[in-house]
């Protein structure tokens, strides 16, 4: 298993990155603090913490949305700076432009990169059906959907952009849990037949657990320890495998947060 | 049955009006009555005989055409002035305040000083000189005016855009920023669409000042046309049907005006009422 680890290529690397903000309230909060971490080929790796603990500073910092204070962060061998080709984002408000029907925020990405109408049409179709929304919503406004369509219309437009590595800010959060698991369900099949390097982030130990091949733990700030997941997709959250690990990620994410209580 | 009551409950203000009117008219000999003022508007292309004016259909299409151009330049040069103090903090600081300060001044207040910066200039002057009175449409659109209307309606647009562009979510823009836009199609798909309501908002605001501000320079001495020239002349000889018949006109210009700007805003901006 160690060997092995070594051996697949990183993709996304996180090497002691950091990243303050002054703000008037707290004129030196380290969001995030000498953070390393690989996320290897073609495998989904989720993080999961504490509300506020810096994951989504993480994830900008990834999608080169912010530059880090501290240490870089390394893709496909150069340090991020800026937005890259290839790296797709779901953010954690889903990020759908009000203005625009579900089939131009889908097909965004290809009309910024200059694509045919024509193209545009199929490809969003065809994203629309992968994610599973019916095809009558592709001229609805954002505002027209449910929170669950929203959340498949934003998957599908990563998807359209056919990234090889994904980012995506608890891209299923605050949904119920059957939607939850169905939403689940898909992207392990979106990523088996395509296999892009993901980065999930979650606060839901059961969800990391059933999606990650690779769950890290992150207390304030720092990553706290990395558990391989080694199981076989579909899974079942409630498998004794499943729920062995899930105990595992609960007792770690406890020990993490007692020194930071005072 | 909604649009019964709609239309029962819209007309009371208006019989109520009406009926005043009518008491007074035959009150008074100033006040026009009611059949005097139909008669005017039912023919509304005959110029009247006893006033040195031109009918209300002319009236009406000399002072829709100066605010045409005085307004559609106010909006061209708001929208953009509206993009660079939006976009650049170094220049709405430098902008801002004498703005606030010019938008508290009524437009009308510069009409003097318009007409000596300007003088009698108009398109037709500048294009052909002493032939300009051949022109008699372009002879009209005095610059002075135009510019007072400029002035009117130029600052609820550029302060209104400006707000719509400083207003663009940053989610927004990361979210095209992310998928690999540059500057240019920043303003393009996110900046430009965020702030469309905003900008018509801008627009609606300063199409009704441009109206209001027409018929105002025009009833100043040194016009001789138009609405405002209408009620202006009515007033000198007393033939106050002609004065409440341009008034009417205006009243129902003035809507369309409004009605058109809500629909537009409306159908660019939908979106963001609904937006949750
Ligand atoms: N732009 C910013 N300016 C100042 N402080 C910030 C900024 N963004 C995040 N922070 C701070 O950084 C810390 C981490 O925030 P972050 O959004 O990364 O948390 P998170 O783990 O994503 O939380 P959640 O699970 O609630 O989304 C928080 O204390 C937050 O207040
Ligand atoms: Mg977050």
């Amino acid at each position: 298993m160690e060997t092995h680890q070594t051996a697949t290529k990183s993709v996304l690397q996180f090497r002691d990155a950091g990243k303050r903000f002054c703000t008037p309230a707290r004129p030196d909060l380290w969001a995030v603090r000498d953070l390393s971490l690989d996320c290897p080929a073609g495998k989904i790796t989720c993080i999961v913490g504490p509300s506020g603990c810096g994951k989504t500073t993480l994830l900008r910092l990834a999608a080169g949305l912010d530059d880090a204070t501290t240490g870089q962060v390394v893709l496909n061998g150069a340090t991020v700076s800026g937005p890259s080709q290839g790296v797709g984002l779901v953010s954690q408000e889903g990020g759908l432009l009000p203005w625009m029907s579900v089939e131009q925020n889908v097909a965004l990405g290809l009309s910024i990169a200059g694509r045919s109408r024509a193209d545009r049409r199929a490809r969003a179709a065809r994203a629309l059906g992968r994610v599973h929304l019916p095809p009558e919503v592709s001229k609805s406004f954002p505002h027209e959907l449910s929170g669950g369509m929203r959340r498949r219309a934003a998957l599908a437009r990563v998807l359209c952009s056919e990234a090889p590595v994904l980012l995506m800010d608890e891209p299923f959060g605050g949904l119920d849990e059957h939607t939850r698991r169905k939403l689940q369900t898909q992207l392990v099949e979106l990523w088996t037949e395509d296999r892009p390097t993901i980065l999930f982030i979650t606060h839901s130990i059961e969800e990391a657990v059933m999606l990650a091949d690779r769950v890290v733990v992150m207390g304030f700030a720092t990553k706290t320890a990395e558990i391989e997941i080694d199981l076989t997709h579909p899974r079942d959250p409630l498998s004794p495998d499943s729920l062995d690990c899930q105990l595992k990620i609960r007792e770690l994410l406890q020990q993490t947060r007692q020194p930071q209580s005072l | 049955m909604t649009l019964i009551r709609k239309i029962a409950l819209g007309s009371i203000v208006p019989a109520v009006l009406l009926a005043i009117w009518w008491a007074m008219s035959l009150q008074s000999s100033v006040v026009p009555s009611i059949g005097s003022v139909v008669e005017v508007l039912m023919n509304p292309s005959v110029a009247p005989a006893d006033l040195d004016t031109t009918s209300i259909t002319a009236g009406a299409q000399i002072s829709i055409l100066r605010v045409v151009l005085g307004f559609g330049l106010a909006g061209i040069t708001g929208i953009v002035a509206g993009f660079l103090i939006g976009l650049s903090r170094t220049s709405r600081e430098i902008f801002a305040p004498a703005m606030s300060v010019a938008m508290a001044i009524s437009p009308i207040a510069w009409l003097p000083v318009s007409i000596i910066v300007f003088g009698l200039a108009t398109p037709a002057s500048v294009l052909f000189g002493d032939e300009a009175w051949r022109y008699n449409t372009l002879d009209q659109l005095s610059f002075a005016v135009v510019a007072v209307i400029w002035y009117g309606a130029f600052f609820p647009v550029a302060l209104n855009t400006a707000a719509g562009v400083r207003g663009v979510r940053r989610a927004h823009m990361e979210t095209v920023r992310v998928l690999g836009a540059g500057r240019m199609q920043m303003l393009t798909k996110v900046i430009l669409p965020a702030s469309m309501p905003a900008i018509f908002t801008g627009l609606r605001l300063g199409g009704g000042i441009a109206w209001r501000v027409i018929v105002a320079a025009e009833i100043f001495p040194g016009t001789r046309s138009g609405l405002g020239y209408m009620i202006s002349a009515s007033h000198e000889i007393g033939e106050y049907r002609y004065a409440f018949a341009a008034i009417i006109v205006i009243g129902a210009i003035g809507l369309v005006l409004d009605g058109g700007f809500r629909l537009l805003a409306w159908r660019v901006g939908h979106w963001q009422a609904k937006e949750r």
